[in-house]
């Protein structure tokens, strides 16, 4: 092999020059993609508030009428509550911690990794911090209803079975975007992790 | 001058400066035309975004590299089929006149694409240091780069150098 050979021709290769296009076309398809993206945030982050501001109020609401004896209705609006803390608290978490593409390629590619590990971690175990406060504020808020008392028993298996339904497509989804998207997707960086690292200490 | 305009005059001076960058990455990466114009795309928009962060710490060139091989490692190809609105063929209208006579060109061409298919042929970490150090950017420049540190881009670039050297077997004698 003549390494120099390779360099001569690799550097009297003609490349395109002028780059007057591609500003134009560039901030076009930046400011298209960010006002799509920007308008899909959002919505999702208006959906998600808005559910929970409309739950918690309920539930206060309820308590608060209940008087004393509402405390435990009370309780399930701060479990929800606090669910929705956590959310806004990773999503700021994962922003500010998150690497731009001009972090040098091992940094990138390690951060980018931890992230998804993180992420799989919060996906393998929505049953933990998501799931689980949802349906302890759910029992504790029927357990504590006067209308719940009275409702027959073919109602409260029909509630049950839509509860445990519900929570099983929660699970069940999360499973499957760890399964089909966040392993494929780790396994992918890390493979391209160890070529780096195996060709550096070879 | 808004930051806006300095935004753009920068994206525009370094672009026209070290386009060559993006294209190397880009044929090196995919060189499929139609991945290509994709590939490129994408390398463009990380680039103007992430402009903003430009602290001055590293050389243009440095950083447009960073930005581009990340790209370039991270892209996932036919994901998400963008709409395309470079032409595949648009770059080839602003080639600069060159040097080499007509026959010298057609010939480089040829061997040009035997080189670029022996970087495809690379794994992707090889095939950014091979970029690199064709570019005859030292070590320390890799390292910057990389995040490897200079003696283990000394030993990468070793081996990278002796599977092209394997790749382009054959082809080399051509070059002698």
């Amino acid at each position: 092999m003549n390494w120099n050979k390779f360099e001569t021709l690799w550097k009297r290769q003609e490349l395109p020059v002028g780059a007057n296009a591609d500003l134009v076309i560039t901030k076009q398809t930046f400011e298209a993609k960010s006002r799509k993206l920007a308008r899909s945030l959002f919505w999702r982050d208006l959906r998600e508030a808005a559910a929970g501001l409309i739950v918690v109020g309920f539930l206060i609401r309820q308590g608060w009428l209940m008087g004393k004896a509402g405390w435990p209705i009370i309780l399930s609006a701060v479990l929800v509550l606090g669910l929705s803390v956590f959310f806004v608290r990773e999503r700021i978490r994962a922003r500010r911690e998150r690497k731009g593409p001009d972090a040098p390629l091992l940094v990138k590619l390690d951060a980018d990794i931890s992230e998804l590990q993180r992420q799989r971690r919060l996906l393998q175990n929505v049953g933990a911090w998501y799931i689980a406060p949802c349906v302890l504020a759910i029992v504790i808020a029927r357990a504590n209803s006067p209308a719940a008392q009275s409702q027959s028993p073919r109602f409260v298996l029909c509630y049950t079975a839509l509860v445990a339904f519900i929570c099983w497509r929660v699970w069940a989804m999360n499973r499957r975007a760890v399964r089909n998207k966040i392993n494929p997707r780790i396994e992918e960086l890390e493979k391209l992790r160890r070529d780096l690292l195996t060709s550096s200490q070879a | 001058m808004s930051s806006s305009s300095h935004r753009e005059s920068l994206f525009q001076a370094w672009l026209e400066e070290h386009r060559g960058i993006v294209v190397k990455v880009t044929r090196s990466f995919a060189p499929a035309p139609a991945d290509a114009a994709d590939l490129q795309q994408e390398m463009l928009l990380q680039l103007w975004n992430s402009l903003t962060s430009y602290a001055g710490q590293a050389k243009p060139s440095t950083w447009i590299y960073r930005v581009c091989l990340n790209t370039a490692l991270t892209w996932r190809r036919g994901t998400t089929r963008r709409e395309r609105r470079i032409e595949p063929g648009a770059d080839l209208a602003r080639l600069p006149a060159g040097t080499a006579c007509p026959a010298e060109r057609a010939g480089d061409a040829e061997l040009l694409d035997q080189l670029y298919a022996a970087i495809h042929a690379l794994p992707m970490f090889d095939r950014a240091l091979m970029l690199l150090a064709l570019d005859g950017l030292a070590y320390r420049e890799i390292a910057e780069i990389t995040g490897l540190t200079e003696n283990h881009v000394g030993v990468s670039l070793t081996r990278a150098r002796q599977r092209l050297g394997e790749l382009m077997k054959g082809v080399t004698d051509e070059l002698e």
